[in-house]
Order: C-alpha cells, then structure tokens, then sequence
C-alpha cells in the first residue's frame, strides 16, 4: 500500500447476520476527522462498531478489511487494535477511583513509575477542569463529569481511532450540546479519527464530518 | 438436594452495583479460597500416603505363613509418640448410641495417649453399610488397602463375612488379654449365634434381653408389666397400640421373635439348637403365628407401620408413645434414663419365662491397612481396665466379657459398682437366660416373618 | 493461553457432570443384568427382573413413589403461583424472599427429622391440643381420631413433607428469572397494561406473567419432579414401611446384610429410573392438559382469576409455614437443651447442655471433613463454572453444544441418585480404590456443580459486557479484563454462588456416605445416623448445627462485600482503597 495510508479504512465492508447481508459499508477516516454513520434502529450501527473494534460475535460474521494506518486488523485481537470504545453509558469502572479509572486506560510501558502515572492524570483532569477529583468514587460524579471522566479514560490509552455508539443520547439537552463539543473539539485536537453513530442529525451535523446514511439491505 | 438461592443473587448484584467492590480485596479472597482448595487437596494426599505407608509396612512384616507373633509384640511393646509414625485405625461400629459413641471417644484418647494410634469410630446408621464396603472391595481387588479395619458384629453380619471371606481368620488367639475371656470354658467367647468363631472375632461384651416399661402409664392404665410371653399378649389387649417391636431385619426385631418362638414352644426346645430344618420350622411357626396374628391389630399403629431400628424404639418410650418395651443392654436404660432420653419413671425388668442372651464381637478384616495397630487395640479393648469402664452405668453399663476368676484382686476391683438406679434392672433377682438359638434359625424366621406379614422396607 | 484455559474449562465442566452419571448407571445395569462376579453371578439375564417383578408390594412401591412425587410437585407448583400471584408486586413480595431462603439451605433429612418433633403424636402440636389434665398418656392413635402422620399407609406425610421442601424452591426459582431486570420491566409494564384493561392484579399475573415465568423455570420444575419420585431421605424417615417407596426398597436392598440382594437393587435402581421417566411423562401431560385449558381459559375475557381462593390459599401457605417454623425452631432448640420432657408438658422440666457436651465433644473431625469438602467443591465448582461462561463470550459454542451442555447440567439432577450412585461406588473401587477424599469430591462435585451454573448463570450473562469491551478498547487482554473489571462487578453473586455451593456439599448424605464408604463423617451423615439413633436430643443438637453450616456460608457471602465496600467508603472522599489503586497505577 502507498504511504500516505488513511487512518481509517473500512474496505467494501459487508456484515451478515446468519448468511444474510446486514449492511455494507465502504468509507474512510483520517485522523482529527469525524465520520457520521446515521440509520434507523436496527440498521445495524452498533454491530458495525463491534466489527471494527473486534468483538464481532456470532450470528454476525465479517467481509472485506478493516483498515488502521495500512494494516488490516481483521485477526488481531479487540485489546491489540487500540481502537477506543465509547457508549451511551460512561460505563465507569464502579470499584476503581476517577484516578483508577483513567489510570487502567494508560499504557503501562509509557508510564512506568506511579509518579509519572499520576502527574499524567492530573493534568489530563485540570485540561477537563475534573482536578481535585481524582480520588473520588465515579458513583459520585455528576453525569457530565462521568462522561468527561469515560473520555479521558479512553484518549489515556492512547487510541488510534475512537469509536462513539449514540454518546450523547443518554445526557439531558443542556448538557448534551456543551459535552459534545468539548468531546469533538478534543477528539479532533488529539489526532484520532472517529466514528461516531447516531440517529441525532444535530450530532452528525455537530461533528463536521463526513455522513453516511446506513440503509437495511 | 438443596435447591438454589437464586434470589440472593439478584439482591446482591444489586448491592453490587451499587457499591462495587475493591479489587484488591477480591484477588485476597480469591487468594484464600485457593490456599483452602490446595490445603484440602493437600491433606488428600497426605492420607493417600499415610494409607501407602501403611500397607507397606504390613506386606513387609508379615509373611503369609508367619504364625501371628508381631501382634502380641506390638500390644506388649509400649511405644512412645515420637517413635513411629502414628497409625490409623477405622474402626466401623453403629454410631446411634451416645453412650457408645461415649465410650469409643475414650477409648480413642487412650489408645491415643498409650499407642499413638488414631482411633477413628466411623459411625454406621447400618452395620451391613460397613459389610458392603469390604465386599465391594474385596470385588474390585483390594486385598491389602481397605477403609475397615475393625468392625463390631455378631450374628448374622459375622456369618455374612465369614461365608464371603471377608475377615481375616485366626487372629484372636495372639491377642494377650483374650485369655482372659477363658475361652477353654467358656465356649460362649468362640461361638457366634451357633456359629464358631474360628478366630475370626474377639468377644467384647454381653447382653441379655430385659424389658423396660412407664410406671406413671402403667399406673394410669391400671396394669402390671407383663412377665411372659402370653401375659404380653394380654398387656396389649388391654392397653392397644402401647407396644410394638422392629421389623426382624433389626437385631432387636428378630431377638424378639426368637424370644417368643422359644417361650412359645417349650416342648421343641432343642430344635432350635441344631440347624433348622423345614419340619422344624413348621412345628414352632404355628404357635408363633397364632400369637403374633393376635398380637398385631394391638400393636403401635396397628402393626401398620413397624420400625426398622432398635434405636427408635427407646426414642419412642422417650417420647411417650409406648409404655413398654425392650432391650438388649440392660444398662443402656438408666444411662439412657441419665442423659435424659427416657423419663424418671422408667423401670427395667426380666421376663419370667426366660431372656435371650448373646456376645457381641469385633471382626478384623481381612484387607484390614492397619492390622497390627488394629490388634493393639483390640487388646485393649479386652484389658480389665477398658472393659471395667465399658461397664459402668454412666459410661455403657456393657456387661464385661471377662472371666473373674481370671483376673486379680486389684482387676476384679475394677468391676465393683455404684450405687443401683431406681430405672436399673435388679440384678440380685436371677433370671432364666436363653441361649441364641442356632444362627441358621435367624434367617429361617425372618424369612418366614417376612414372607406372613410383608415386606416392609 | 487464557482462552483455551476457559475452553478447557468447559469439558471439565462436561465430563464432571457426565461421566460419573453415566459410568455409575452402567454400574447398576451390569449387577441388575446378573453380571456381578464377586458374587458369582456371571452370566447375563433377565433373571433379576422377573425376581424384582415378583416382589411382594411392587406395584404399591412404585404407586407411593409417583403418588408421592408428583403430587408433592404439582402441590408445590400451585401453592408457589399462589403465593407469586398473591404477592407480586406487593410487599409481601420481599418478606417472602425472607421466609423462604433459609429453608432452601436445611437438608431434606433435616426437615424430614424436624417436622418429627412437631407434628408427630407426642410433638409440640399434640402436646398443645393435650390439656394437662389428661394425663401423661399420648394418643396411641387406635380408635378414635388419630395422627395420619408420620408413617401412614397412603404417603400423605412424605408427600406434604416434600412440599413443604419443594415450595420454596419453586417460588424463588421463579422470582429469580421474575428479578431479571429485562424480564422484570417488561412483566411491570404487562401488569399495568392487565391493569388499564380492568384485569385484577392475580389475573393479569396468572394470564400474563405466570406463562412467561414458567417456560423459563420449567427444567428446574422437571429435576423436581425427578428429585420427589426418587428422594430417598424423606420416604426413610416419615415414609410408611408396608410397603414403602420404591427409592428406599433401593437403599435398603442395596444396605442389606444379604449381599445377592445387591442384584435386585440394581434391577430396582433401573426400574427407578423408569419411574421418574414415567412421572416426567405424566408431568408432561398435565403440562399439555393445563396449558390448553389455560390458552382458552386467557382470551374468554373474564377480568379475574379464582382471585379470593388464590388469596386465601396464599395466605394459608404463608401461615402454615411461619406457624411450622415457628413450631420447629421451638421445639428443636428445647429438645437441645432439655432435661426431661414428659408428655404433655410444653416445656422441658430443665435446661442442661449435656446434649451439646455429647455432640461437640466428637465433633471436630466431622466439622472439619465438612468444612474441607465444602470449601473445596464449592471453590473448585464457581472456577470452572466461571471460566466456563467466560468460554461463552470468549469462543462461542456451536447451538448443538450449547444443547449439551444444558442437557448435561441437569443429568445429574435427571437421573435418580440412587440410581446411578451405587454403580458409581463400584467403579470408584475398581479405580483409585484408596482415593476416599477425591472420590467423594467428585460425588459432591456432581450436585454441586449444576446448582453454581445454575445461580451464576443467570448473573454472568446478565453483566453488561459493554464493561468488557471498553476494557479491551483500552488494550487489556481477556485474562486482565476477567480479573480486573469481571470478577470485581460480580463478587456479589460469585459468593452467593460459592455459598449455594458449599451448603449443597454440606447437606449431602447419600454421595458422602457412599463415595466415602463412611470414612468420612460430615454434619450430615452424622445427623441421618443419629437420627435413627436412640436420642431425639442429640438428634436435635445436629439439626441445629446442620441449620447453621448453610447460614454461615450465606452471611459470609452477604456481609463480605458490604464489609468490603464499608472499608473503602470510610476512607473514601480522603483517599479511597490506596492499596488497590496502587496496583493499577503500577501498570498491573
């Protein structure tokens, strides 16, 4: 392949549940870019996430290559793909601190000593405006700093490309649209590529990125 | 089957979520399990060892044709704890009696403190469940690891292991301390329900039959404890459903149809002590039948319903719901009076017309892990000191095996006993007592019970 | 490497749960054929059958034991919808949780000796309806109106035994499946949809919910149906002897001094597993029979459902139920402590601990082999269990597997202990014959191990493995994913497992006592020997001690994780759990 590889590649993706095509999809994403991927419930935007990050289960079953910086990941292991996994839900780790949290997402051979893990963290908080919080419990966080809190854990292990199912949809219309461009505005700072799917036209519009529309085959 | 509590999960995942839990803590936990699995494990192993051990030591001591000599050595020899490896021996005996049970703890402590040898009372609910068990062995080939070394029986379950072979023969006579028993006189010590002994077993105690009854119902019914059979008969006449005794599978069941067989036919008395023969049979079935026809509709429940174990028939007196009934040990009563299983008002007698006696023994078998240990302790069960705490009322009240004139002062001093019990049998009234008939004649009964009144498992 | 530890897992989880069952039921086919060369028999025939056949009392053996065994289930199965539909949604819901658990964990032979102390003519009950003037005499139950329990003829007393055992698991097997937080919003929204169309609570329970409900429960309600046709302890102690079921003709022909009746009770441990095949399939039928009176019965529009006879009969049960625990925890812990205790009196005439003395005093060494054998079936059953549904999420199982499986788990369950028991002893002879502690280890293993699946089952699949994947998403492996984000979210349920675990092995009888040929004594079997002995005050000092095992295995699970949690709140806010963010911070 040429050099100047996308950082995302979803080649002539097909995903089938049983023999049955579910959707197909051909696209890219370059890093700092945000790809839309729109559709109906049902549509099959979740599976797809599931695909690129690779944890596609059974029924479903895999066609075509997923692409990240020229190398196709189709077998290599969801924990090797350094794809990051963002839900509806902050889906915060309940018996770890805010610190812990951010802290199992680092990749332990850059940071090495504790020291050096938690100055890491803390400035990653104050960025967020969360400093002072690192030894709480997320139990008690507030929904947005729950998400800010998922965010920062996620961008810590340094991901390649962010993968977003609907992670807006569960914060409350005020909230929504401030959590949203911080999350953008940082994604798009740090380099990755995403891919975000929704049913919210205002977040594919918010994302500045290309949109496909997913159609049931 | 105990059924799952699914329903403590669901309110702890909530708990769980709610809270959620420190994983460091977790991984100790885990931690802890695991030791615990590995140390179960662990002692497994140590046990499967011991058991190698063991045998070993047996297959290197004694030649086949070797006459039994060690046995009398390691009962003499008094070893301290630290000298050997301590050895094991499961001694299998019927585990419902608390005052046995009682006894077999002390006996353990001092074979303990004297041997350093684990005495271990595997209690049976069944003594046949220990019969099983060195058959079942025997029939997959294991000739020298069993899991029974000693085995308390008599009669028919020592007639079982003798046909099958599974006691190990000859063994009695290097036991120092069953000369004690006289065996020369006492043919009572080598002969089993008819049956010889053939060194099989050594003797370990008596019993003759005795009834026991409640005196407040007796007095509330107006009645005088029977002493005969037919005197019985008229007892349940007037008092219906305050008697009963167990299906003869039961030693006690069948103790009492060979008590009322006897008593019923006097005249063919010595029938019963040679093996039975079907003409024999018939002749005494007669009466017997015609007895017990009349005795049943006046039994507990109607005869509906008949127990299968001895035990529950003193529970039953415990609890009241029978005024008479019988025993095998006498002194089991005012120990058992004692402890508080049956009331005050208990009083034991002998029936008139004679009562059925027998010895009871302790077989070795013949796969036995610990043979010269199980010797060791089977000599001590037969020392004066042992058999002298057997018999004492607060202990087991077991009459001694032992022959006085055997013994000397300061050992016969050791039989002397406290003061009598008001629940007690008197022993200064003699009693006719009556040899066990022949052993043939337990299943030819029981047999013939059965096929009459049912099957009643 | 962790994958394939989890694959590994699940064929251990498959051959612990197949082959004892299988290898012990061709143990009794052999000896019932007439094959059984320790004793001589060596050819092979029906012989065994025909001698089985002629037995006095057959047909009446396996009448008791259908009679008995199904209608303890059927029993137990109305009462239970009764009581769900009486409660659902009220209150009484959460205190019936609380009245029942406990009696889930007491052994069979435990509630078979303590309804003894009740219920028999010189119980607590009698002694109750005695009054003091009429003398010390019990009722001898000859003429006029007497006890029908325990030992009657008809089976009555085994059969309101077993129901009174079998209940409780059949309300909280369904209020498990009822909790399920999908299940139990969708049953929420058909009650208030019942509800706006004018249905009254029962009915729209009974017509919306209960079907629901019941295809979800109804392999556990077939192992019951199995379980009461062939239960062994309950017929022994309160079951009637002229005749008695066919399940202790088994263990006593198999018990017997004559050794050749070992044949017959193989023959009869065969015929046994006809008999609760044959109940199946009678359940079965009723199944088919209610199911289309009920599918009719549903769309005749009526807007109630036998409402005040559900209510009254639920509230009946409950009554019952706190009047007999009531009535047992009285008379068990009195019996413990008493002196003399002479009918009619409702109290003992003393209090002393001899009977405690007695107990105690040999209690270590059974204690310990309980603990040991507990600890060590019910840790080894939550690893497999726990790698095997790790293996579900991590290498998918093809559908016919995963039929096995399921399959698998209820065969022990399915096939009738004492049948496939005594063969298994066989074999355990023939191999290892030394191995006791292993040998019983894997007897317990069998009726544990469905039980942990079961109750961990139902937790593991419900986590939300979104967590998993956002663990992966941030580089972990499968193995630091289980370790570090799985097994801290499902403590709870992992100890509540490892609790069921445990008390299952606790309350094992028949498999220790055979596995170990009796050379392990456990509470229980210890218990069932005293049972039969001569003490009903020993007896009762083990009916408590064998209450209590369970409980403390219960609290363990229930109090740990708080303790846990309360620890860390109290440092929490200041710096929470150092030591555990510690070792994440070094990169573990």
């Amino acid at each position: 392949m040429a050099n100047n590889h996308h950082r995302l590649l979803l080649d002539k993706i097909t995903i089938n549940r049983h023999d049955k095509a579910l959707l197909s999809i051909n696209a890219s994403v370059e890093k700092g870019h945000i790809l839309s991927v729109m559709g109906a419930s049902g549509s099959g935007k979740s599976t797809l996430l599931h695909a690129i990050s690779g944890q596609l289960a059974s029924p479903f079953t895999l066609l075509g290559n997923i692409v990240i910086d020229g190398k196709t990941m189709n077998n290599v292991p969801a924990y090797r793909r350094k794809v990051g996994y963002m839900f509806q839900d902050a889906l915060l780790f309940d018996h770890m601190t805010v610190e812990g949290n951010i802290a199992f997402g680092l990749p332990p051979k850059k940071y090495t000593t504790k020291s050096a893990r938690e100055r890491a963290i803390l400035g990653m908080l104050e960025a967020v405006d969360l400093s002072g919080l690192q030894k709480r419990a997320v139990s008690s966080l507030s929904g947005g700093q729950q998400a800010r809190v998922s965010l920062l854990r996620t961008l810590a292990s340094e991901p390649k490309v962010v993968l977003l199912d609907e992670p807006f949809s569960k914060l409350d219309t005020a909230l929504r649209e401030h959590i949203r461009t911080w999350t953008f505005a940082t994604l798009k700072e740090q380099g990755v590529a995403a891919l975000l799917v929704t049913h919210d036209a205002d977040d594919a519009a918010a994302a500045k990125g290309d949109i496909i529309e997913l159609t049931p085959c | 089957m105990i059924l799952p509590n699914r329903l403590l999960v669901l309110r702890l995942e909530d708990k769980a979520t709610m809270f959620g839990v420190s994983a460091i803590r977790i991984r100790q936990v885990i931690a802890v399990l695991m030791l615990m699995l590995f140390a179960s494990f662990a002692s497994k192993a140590n046990q499967i060892a011991t058991n190698q051990i063991t045998t070993n030591q047996l297959t290197t001591s004694q030649s086949p044709h070797a006459t039994p000599t060690p046995a009398k050595s390691a009962s003499t020899r008094r070893v301290t704890s630290d000298e050997i490896e301590p050895q094991t021996v499961r001694f299998h005996a019927w585990g419902g009696s608390a005052q046995v049970n009682g006894y077999l703890q002390w006996v353990s402590e001092q074979v303990k403190k004297e041997y350093n040898i684990n005495l271990q009372h595997v209690k049976l609910a069944d003594t046949s469940d220990a019969v099983s068990r060195v058959l079942a062995e025997k029939a997959a080939g294991n000739h020298s690891e069993g899991s029974v070394d000693l085995i308390w029986i008599n009669g028919e379950n020592f007639a079982a292991m003798k046909q099958h072979g599974l006691l190990e023969p000859e063994w009695v006579s290097s036991i120092e301390n069953f000369a004690l028993t006289n065996p020369q006189q006492n043919a009572a010590m080598v002969t089993d329900f008819g049956e010889a002994t053939l060194g099989m077993e050594a003797p370990w105690g008596k019993a003759s039959m005795v009834f026991y009854y409640r005196q407040s119902h007796l007095e509330a019914l107006s009645l005088k404890a029977p002493t005969t059979i037919e005197a019985l008969l008229t007892f349940a006449q007037k008092a219906p459903g305050r008697f009963t005794y167990p299906i003869p599978n039961d030693y006690l069941g069948i103790t009492f149809l060979k008590y009322a067989a006897l008593t019923l036919n006097k005249e063919y008395l010595d029938d019963f002590y040679s093996p039975v023969s079907p003409e024999a049979l018939a002749r005494v079935l007669l009466a017997l039948w015609q007895y017990l026809d009349k005795l049943h509709p006046l039994m507990w429940r109607k005869g509906q319903t008949m127990l299968r174990q001895a035990s529950q028939l003193q529970r039953l007196m415990g609890s009241g719901e029978l005024s008479l009934a019988f025993s095998f040990t006498a002194a089991e009563i005012p120990s058992a009076v004692e402890r508080f299983d049956l009331p005050l008002d208990i009083r034991t007698y002998a029936m008139h017309d004679g009562s059925l006696a027998n010895v009871h023994f302790i077989g070795l078998t013949f796969n036995a892990a610990s043979k010269n240990a199980a010797k060791t302790v089977v000599n001590f069960l037969l020392s004066p000191e042992a058999q002298a705490q057997k018999q004492k009322l607060t202990v087991w009240g077991d009459d001694t095996v032992l022959d006085m004139t055997q013994l000397n002062q300061a050992q016969r001093q050791l039989f002397i006993q406290d003061t009598p019990h008001a629940s007690a049998l008197d022993k200064t009234l003699s009693t006719p007592l009556l040899a066990e008939p022949h052993a043939s004649w337990t299943d030819a009964l029981r047999d013939a019970w059965f096929k009459r009144y049912g099957a009643r498992y | 490497m962790f994958t394939r530890l989890t694959v590994l897992a699940r064929w251990i989880l498959l051959v612990v749960l197949v082959v004892p069952v299988v290898a012990g039921l061709i143990g009794v086919v052999f000896p019932a054929l007439g094959y059984f060369p320790v004793l001589g028999a060596t050819t092979f025939s029906f012989d065994v059958f025909k001698q089985l056949n002629s037995v006095d009392g057959l047909g009446r053996m396996v009448w008791l034991s259908l009679f008995t065994g199904l209608g303890a289930t059927l029993l137990s199965i109305a009462g239970a919808f009764f009581l769900l539909a009486a409660s659902y949604q009220t209150k009484a819901f959460r205190y019936l949780q609380g009245l029942l658990s406990p009696l889930l964990a007491l052994p069979h032979a435990a509630t078979a000796i303590a309804l003894l102390f009740v219920i028999s003519p010189s119980g607590i009950i009698a002694r109750l309806f005695t009054a003091s003037g009429e003398g010390v005499m019990v009722s001898a139950g000859m003429s006029k109106w007497s006890f029908a329990f325990p030992y009657d003829e008809l089976g009555l007393s085994v059969l309101f035994a077993l129901t009174l055992k079998e209940l409780p698991f059949v309300v909280l097997m369904a209020m498990s499946v009822m909790s399920q937080p999908q299940l139990s919003h969708k049953f929420k929204s058909y009650l208030a949809i019942g509800a706006s169309c004018g249905y009254t609570p029962i009915a729209s329970f009974m017509k919306l919910v209960l079907p629901l409900v019941y295809r979800q429960i109804r392999l556990p309600l077939l192992a019951v149906v199995v379980f009461a046709t062939s239960n062994v302890e309950i017929p022994l102690i309160l079951g009637p002897n002229n005749p008695s079921t066919l399940s202790v003709a088994v263990f006593y022909w198999f018990n017997h001094i004559d050794l050749s009746l070992r044949l017959l009770g193989s023959a009869a441990a065969i015929l046994q597993v006809g008999v609760s095949c044959l109940a199946l399939l009678t359940f079965i039928f009723v199944e088919k029979i209610v199911s289309k009176v009920a599918s009719s019965q549903r769309i005749q529009g009526t807007r109630t459902f036998f409402d005040f006879f559900i209510i009254t009969k639920a509230a009946g049960i409950v009554g019952l139920y706190v009047v007999l625990c009531g009535l047992v925890v009285y008379s068990v812990i009195m019996h413990s402590v008493a002196q003399y205790w002479v009918f009619p009196a409702l109290y003992p005439s003393g209090l002393t601990l001899l009977h405690w003395q007695t107990v105690l005093g040999g209690m270590l060494p059974p204690i310990v082999n309980t603990l040991l054998l507990g600890v060590a079936v019910s840790v080894s059953s939550v690893i497999i269990v726990l790698l095997a549904l790790e293996s579900e999420l991590l290498k998918p199982t093809k559908s016919t597997m995963t039929l096995v499986l399921s399959l698998a788990l209820f065969l022990p369950l399915l096939v009738p202990g004492v049948a496939f028991l005594y063969g298994l002893v066989w074999l355990q002879q023939i191999v290892l014959a030394s191995a006791t502690w292993f040998h019983t280890f894997i007897a317990h293993l069998v009726y544990v191990l469905p039980y942990v699946f079961m109750a961990l089952a139902v937790a593991y699949r419900k986590f939300d493995n979104r967590y998993a994947m956002v663990a992966q998403s941030l580089g972990k492996t499968p193995w630091q994913v289980f370790t570090h984000v799985k097994l801290p979210l499902l403590t709870s349920p992992i100890l509540v497992a490892w609790a069921l675990g445990a008390s299952i092995s606790f309350s094992q009888y028949l498999p220790t006592l055979l596995a170990s040929g009796g050379t392990l004594p456990t509470i229980t079997t210890e218990a069932v020997a005293s049972a039969s002995g001569n003490s009903s005050r020993v007896t009762a000092v083990y009916l408590i001690i064998q209450a209590l095992l369970p409980l403390v295995a219960f609290i363990i699970a229930w109090w740990a994780p708080t303790l846990l949690v309360n620890r860390k709140r109290g440092e929490n806010g200041v710096l929470s759990s150092v030591s555990k963010e510690s070792e994440v911070l070094n990169g573990k």
